[in-house]
C-alpha cells in the first residue's frame, strides 16, 4: 500500500509543521477536557459546578507560586515533574491527533514504543513520590505500580490483537485498517477491545471505580498522592502532565481504536486546523461516557482492582479470540 | 472473512454485535458477587438471545424464529423472574458471596480458556457444514454453554447456579437459533415450556432447603460423600 | 390405542389423587392404574414382539422391541413400587412434619412420573423424547427430597442441577443432530427417520451431537464422571422411589443413548464403539472400588447400578446379535432384582430405623422375612446363579471373547468378580453378624411384605424358565439396537 507520507503535495516543511501543531494542541486542550470533565460531573450531580476553564486558572496560579523543595530528596524529585511532563508530549508526537496521514516523527516509534515513554514519566514520578519522606508517597506508589503491572497484559493484549489484523504496529496505519470498512464497528472483537481498553482507561488515569480523583483522603489515594508534595512550578507541570496523560490515552482510543471520523484528509492547513473542533467533539463525547461511568459507580476496595482488571483481561482475550478465529 | 462474504452484511454484523454481548453477560452472570446482578445479566442474556431471534427472523423469513423471540420474552425475561422473586424469599437476593470456590480472577481466565475451547469445538463444524448465521452463533453459543457449567461448578449460592443452568440453555437457543432455523414450533414451545418450570421446581427446592437448612449455600453442602 | 392409555392412565390417576378423593384413597388408586398399565404394556409388547414396530395415534406414539421392553420393565418396577409405597409412604409421612398433604403429594408426584418414564420409549418424535426425559427429572425432584432432611434436600438438589445440566448438554447435540438430518434429505425426526437418513449425514456433525449427548445423558444414567449425584439421590429417596430410580430410570435414559448406536454406527468412518466400551468400563471400575469402602446400604446398591449401566454400555459397544441379546437381557435381569433389592432395604430401613451398615447386624435373628429377601437380591444383583444377571453377564462375556476383544472382558470379568465379593461381603455380614446389643426393632408395614412376595415372581421366574414370548421380545430389542 502506497504510504501516504510519500505523496506529493506535502513538504517536509509542512509535516513537521502539522505535528507541532499537534503538540500543541495536545498542550493546550488537555487542561480544557479536564475542566470539562469535572464540571459535567458536577451538574450530573445536580450541582453547579467550576467553570470549564478553572484548570487553567489554577495552573497560571500554581506557575506564580513558590516552590518548596524538600532538602532530603535527591535530584530525581526535581526532575520528575518536567519528565512527567514530556513524556506525554512525545507520545503526542507518534499518535493520530488531527490527520489520518502519518506526519514526520509517525515512524519514529510505534504504539509499543509510546507505551514505554509513557511508562518511563509514570516511573519517574514513583520514584519521585518515594523519594519524599511523606509516608503517602510511597504508598501510592506501591499501589500505583499494581494497578500498573495488572494493567499491563490488557495492553498488551489489545495492541496484539489490533496489530496483528492491521498488519503494523504504527498506530496510523492500525487505525486506517482496523475499522474499515465502517461496518467492521460491530464485529465482535471490536466491541469487546473496546470495552477492554475503556476499563484500561479508567484504571490508568485513576479514575472511579479504581480510584477517585477528587478525594482528599490520602490513606485511600492511588494516584493523586504522588503529586502531595509538590508545590509552585512542580504542581502545576504534574497536574499538566496527568491532564496530558488522560488526553493521550483518550485520543489513543478514539482515533486508533474506535472510528477515524473527524481526522483530517486533505493536506491544507485549514483542512487540518479544521480537523481540531472535530476532534474535540469526539473526546468531548467520550468525556460524556466517562462521566455517566464514572457517576454511576462506587470505588472498587483495592484488592477488588485485581478483579477489575482481571475482567477486562478476560475481555480483551476473548476479543482476540474471536478475531483471530475468523482469519 | 466470514462477515463480508454473508448475504445479509448489516444483520450479520447486528448479529455479531449482539453475540459479543451475549457472551460478555455469560461472563457477568459468571463472575458478580451480588445475587442480583446475577439475576440481572441472566435477563439482558435473555434479552440478547431474543434480540438475535428477531434478527435472524427477518434476514431468513422464518416467523418459527419469531415465535422463538416471543417465547425466550415471555418465559425468560419476565416468566422466571416472576417466579424466582415468588419462590425464593426476598433476603436471598441481598447476599453476595464472599467465599467462592475460585476466586474470580482465576474463574475469569479459566472462562477464557473455555470460550478457546468453544471455538475448538466448532470450527471443525463449520469448515464443512455452512449455515447463514452459524459462523458467529454456534462458537459464541457453545462459548455461552461451557461458561454457563463452570458457573454451576463454581458458585455456591443456590441462585446464581440456577442462572447458570438456565444461561446454559440460553447458549444452547443461541446455537440453535442460526443451525436450526425451522425445528418444529411443537418443539420450542416444549423445551421452552421446560424452562420456567425448572425455575418453579429448582426454586420452590432453594425455599426448601433455606426452611430446613438455614442457608441457600448449595455448594457448601457436603455432608453425603463417603468416610 | 393402549400406547395412548400407557400415558394417559397415568396421567389421570395423578388427576384423581390430587382432588379431595385422593385424601383417602391415593394408594389404592395408584396401585389400580399401575396394575392396569401393567396389563396393557405385556399386550403391547407381545404386539411388539410379533410386529416389529408400530405407530399410533397418527405417527405421534411409536413402539418398537426396545421401546416395549423398556415399557414392560416401567410398569412392572411401577407396580412393586405402589404397593410397597402404601405402607411404607404412609408410615414415613406420619414421621415427618406434620403435613397432612404430605402422602396425597406423593402420589401425585409419583403417578405423573411414571407418566413421564412411559413417555420416553413411546413418543416418536425425538424433540418431544428430550422433554420427556427433562420432565422426569423435574417430576420426580421433590419425590427424592421427599423425607425432607438436609441430607435428602442436598441429594434433591445436587439431582436436579447435575441432571438438568447434562439434558441441557444434550438438547444441543438433539439439535445438530436435527441440523445434520435438514443437511440429509429432511427425514422426520424420529429414531426410524434419523437411521435412515444416517449414512447421509456429514460426520462433522454427527459427531459433535454424539459426543454432547451421550455425555449430556450420561450424567442422567450415572456413567463415570458424571455420576456424582446418583449415590445420594438414590440413598436418600424414600425405598419405593428409589426402586424406580435405580432400577427403571437410569435404565431408559440409557435406552436414549443405546438408540444413538445404530444412528452413528450408519454413518463412514465414526466408529461409536470405542466410546462406549471406554464410558462403560470406566463406570465399571470406578463404582466396583466405590462398593469396598461403602458405609451405607442404600449407597451401596446406587453403585451397583452405575455398576450395571457400565456393563449395558460395553455390551452395546462390543456389537453384535450375541452381545445386543446379552445388553437386553441384562437391562431386564437388573431392573427386576434392583428394584428388588431397594424395596427389600426400605424393609429394612422401616425396621432398623437406620441405613448405615456398620450399625445392622444379625437381621436374621429379627427378621428373618427380610434377611430372606435381603440375601436374594444381593445375589440376584451380584451376578450368582440361578438370576438372570448370572446369565446376561455370561452371554455378554462369551460374546466379548467370540469377538475378539480379550482385554475389554478381561478387565470386565476382573471388575464383576470384585464386585460380587464387596456386595456378598456387606450383604453376609449384616445379615449373619452378631446382634449389637443397642438395636431398636420396628414392624415393617404388611404392604412391604406383600410387594417383596409380588416381586421376588419375576425375579425367580426369569433366571429359571423365560417364556418364548418373552424372548422375542428380548430378540426384537436387540435387533433395534442396531445388531
Amino acid at each position: 500500500m502506497r504510504r501516504r507520507a510519500g505523496i506529493s503535495g506535502l513538504t517536509m516543511a509542512d509535516r513537521i509543521l502539522y505535528n507541532l501543531l499537534q503538540v500543541v494542541v495536545v498542550i493546550a486542550f488537555a487542561p480544557l477536557v479536564e475542566g470539562v470533565t469535572n464540571r459535567l460531573k458536577e451538574n450530573l450531580q445536580s450541582k453547579a459546578g467550576p467553570s470549564i476553564f478553572q484548570p487553567y486558572r489554577d495552573l497560571w496560579k500554581l506557575l506564580h507560586k513558590d516552590e518548596i523543595v524538600s532538602e532530603y530528596s535527591s535530584w530525581i524529585f526535581r526532575a520528575a515533574p518536567y519528565v512527567a511532563f514530556v513524556a506525554p508530549v512525545f507520545v503526542a508526537l507518534l499518535i493520530p491527533v488531527l490527520t489520518r496521514y502519518p506526519l514526520f516523527f509517525a515512524f519514529m516509534g510505534d504504539m509499543l514504543g509510546g507505551g514505554f515513554v509513557l511508562a518511563l514519566g509514570g516511573f519517574f514520578s514513583t520514584l519521585a513520590a518515594v523519594d519524599t519522606a511523606n509516608p503517602y508517597g510511597p504508598m501510592g506508589a506501591s499501589r500505583t505500580r499494581m494497578v500498573g503491572f495488572l494493567a499491563e497484559p490488557v495492553f498488551i493484549v489489545v495492541f496484539l490483537t489490533v496489530s496483528f489484523v492491521a498488519g503494523s504496529t504504527i498506530p496510523y496505519i492500525v487505525q486506517t485498517r482496523w475499522v474499515s470498512p465502517i461496518a467492521n464497528f460491530f464485529e465482535p472483537s471490536h466491541i469487546l477491545l473496546l470495552i477492554a481498553f475503556l476499563m484500561l482507561i479508567l484504571a490508568e488515569d485513576g479514575r472511579i471505580p479504581v480510584d477517585s480523583p477528587s478525594g482528599t483522603f490520602e490513606l485511600a489515594m492511588i494516584d493523586r498522592s504522588k503529586s502531595l508534595e509538590y508545590s509552585g512550578r512542580g504542581a502545576a507541570l504534574m497536574k499538566w502532565a496527568g491532564a496530558m496523560k488522560l488526553l493521550i490515552l483518550v485520543l489513543i482510543f478514539l482515533n486508533v481504536l474506535v472510528t477515524p471520523w473527524g481526522l483530517a484528509h486533505g493536506m491544507g492547513v485549514g483542512e487540518v486546523l479544521g480537523a481540531i473542533p472535530l476532534v474535540l467533539l469526539k473526546v468531548f463525547g467520550f468525556v460524556l461516557v466517562l462521566v455517566y461511568i464514572e457517576s454511576s459507580l462506587a470505588k472498587l476496595r483495592l484488592f477488588r482492582i485485581t478483579e477489575f482488571l482481571g475482567a477486562a483481561f478476560v475481555i480483551a482475550v476473548i476479543a482476540m479470540i474471536t478475531r483471530l478465529s475468523e482469519i | 472473512m466470514g462477515m463480508n462474504s454473508s448475504p445479509f452484511p448489516v444483520i450479520s454484523a447486528l448479529d455479531a454485535l449482539t453475540g459479543a454481548l451475549f457472551l460478555l453477560t455469560a461472563l457477568g452472570v459468571l463472575a458478580t458477587r451480588q445475587v442480583l446482578a446475577s439475576l440481572q445479566f441472566f435477563i439482558a442474556q435473555s434479552l440478547l438471545l431474543t434480540l438475535s431471534a428477531a434478527l435472524l427472523g427477518v434476514a431468513l423469513n422464518s416467523p418459527h424464529l419469531f415465535a422463538v423471540a416471543a417465547i425466550t420474552i415471555a418465559t425468560k425475561t419476565i416468566l422466571i423472574p416472576l417466579v424466582l422473586r415468588r419462590t425464593v424469599s426476598a433476603e436471598v437476593y441481598r447476599t453476595r458471596e464472599i467465599e467462592r470456590v475460585l476466586n474470580i480472577p482465576a474463574s475469569l481466565l479459566i472462562a477464557a480458556l473455555l470460550v478457546v475451547l468453544a471455538y475448538v469445538i466448532a470450527n471443525p463444524v463449520l469448515a464443512t457444514v455452512d449455515a447463514p448465521f452459524a459462523q458467529v452463533n454456534l462458537p459464541l453459543g457453545i462459548a455461552a454453554m461451557l461458561l454457563g457449567v463452570f458457573t454451576v461448578a463454581v458458585r455456591r449460592e443456590a441462585v446464581p447456579q440456577l442462572l447458570g443452568l438456565l444461561a446454559v440453555e440460553n447458549g444452547v437457543f443461541f446455537a440453535g437459533v442460526a443451525i436450526v432455523p425451522n425445528l418444529p414450533v411443537i418443539a420450542e414451545l416444549a423445551a421452552a415450556v421446560d424452562v420456567p418450570v425448572v425455575a418453579l421446581v429448582v426454586g420452590l427446592l432453594t425455599r426448601r432447603i433455606q426452611l430446613r437448612v438455614g442457608t441457600t449455600a448449595v455448594g457448601s453442602l457436603s455432608s453425603l460423600r463417603e468416610r | 390405542m393402549e400406547l395412548a392409555a400407557i400415558i394417559l392412565l397415568p396421567a389421570a390417576a395423578s388427576a384423581l389423587c390430587w382432588s379431595p378423593f385422593g385424601r383417602r384413597f391415593a394408594a389404592p388408586t395408584t396401585l389400580a392404574s399401575a396394575i392396569i398399565v401393567l396389563a396393557l404394556a405385556l399386550g403391547v409388547s407381545m404386539q411388539a414382539a410379533r410386529l416389529g414396530h408400530f405407530d399410533a395415534a397418527h405417527g405421534w406414539l411409536t413402539c418398537d422391541g426396545l421401546g416395549a421392553l423398556i415399557v414392560v420393565l416401567v410398569a412392572m418396577v411401577g407396580t412393586t413400587a405402589a404397593v410397597f409405597s402404601w405402607g411404607y409412604i404412609r408410615l414415613r409421612s406420619r414421621h415427618a412434619h406434620a403435613d397432612p398433604s404430605k402422602e396425597q403429594n406423593y402420589y401425585v408426584l409419583y403417578n405423573l412420573f411414571l407418566m413421564s418414564l412411559f413417555a420416553v420409549p413411546l413418543l416418536a418424535n425425538v424433540a418431544l423424547m428430550w422433554v420427556a426425559v427433562e420432565l422426569t427429572t423435574l417430576l420426580s425432584a421433590f419425590l427424592v427430597g421427599f423425607e425432607d432432611t438436609p441430607e435428602a434436600l442436598e441429594a434433591a438438589w445436587k439431582y436436579v442441577v447435575l441432571t438438568t445440566l447434562g439434558a441441557v448438554l444434550a438438547l444441543l447435540g438433539f439439535l445438530i443432530l436435527y441440523w445434520g438430518s435438514r443437511v440429509a434429505g429432511e427425514p422426520p425426526f424420529t429414531w426410524l427417520g434419523l437411521v435412515s437418513a444416517a449414512p447421509r449425514m456429514p460426520p462433522s456433525l454427527l459427531w459433535p451431537a454424539f459426543l454432547f449427548i451421550l455425555v449430556g445423558f450420561g450424567v442422567k444414567v450415572g456413567l463415570v464422571p458424571m455420576h456424582t449425584w446418583l449415590p445420594d439421590a438414590h440413598s436418600q429417596a424414600p425405598a419405593s422411589i428409589c426402586a424406580l430410580l435405580s432400577g427403571v430410570e437410569t435404565t431408559t435414559v440409557l435406552y436414549v443413548i443405546l438408540r444413538l448406536f445404530p444412528v452413528v454406527g450408519g454413518a463412514a468412518a465414526l466408529d461409536a464403539r470405542p466410546w462406549f466400551i471406554g464410558f462403560g468400563l470406566l463406570s465399571v471400575a470406578i463404582a466396583t472400588l466405590l462398593l469396598v469402602y461403602v458405609r451405607d446400604f442404600k449407597r451401596m446398591f446406587a453403585f451397583s447400578t452405575v455398576e450395571h449401566m457400565g456393563i449395558i454400555l460395553v455390551a452395546a459397544g462390543l456389537g453384535g446379535a450375541e452381545a445386543h441379546l446379552g445388553a437386553a437381557y441384562q437391562m431386564t435381569g437388573h431392573a427386576i432384582a434392583k428394584s428388588f433389592c431397594f424395596l427389600a432395604a426400605g424393609a429394612l430401613t422401616a425396621i432398623f430405623g437406620t441405613q448405615e451398615i456398620p450399625a445392622v447386624r444379625g437381621i436374621v435373628k429379627y427378621a428373618p422375612f427380610s434377611a430372606l429377601a435381603f440375601v436374594a437380591g444381593a445375589f440376584a444383583i451380584a451376578g450368582a446363579p440361578p438370576f438372570a444377571i448370572f446369565i446376561s453377564e455370561l452371554m455378554i462375556l462369551k460374546a466379548g471373547i467370540d469377538g475378539g476383544h480379550y482385554l475389554v472382558i478381561g478387565l470386565l470379568a476382573f471388575f464383576l468378580v470384585i464386585a460380587f465379593c464387596s456386595i456378598l461381603f456387606h450383604v453376609t455380614r449384616m445379615t449373619f453378624g452378631a446382634p449389637r446389643p443397642d438395636t431398636t426393632i420396628a414392624v415393617a408395614p404388611i404392604s412391604c411384605g406383600i410387594a417383596l412376595v409380588v416381586a421376588a415372581i419375576p425375579l425367580v421366574a426369569i433366571g429359571v424358565y423365560l417364556p418364548s414370548i418373552f424372548q422375542g421380545l428380548l430378540r426384537a430389542a436387540a435387533a433395534a439396537m442396531g445388531g
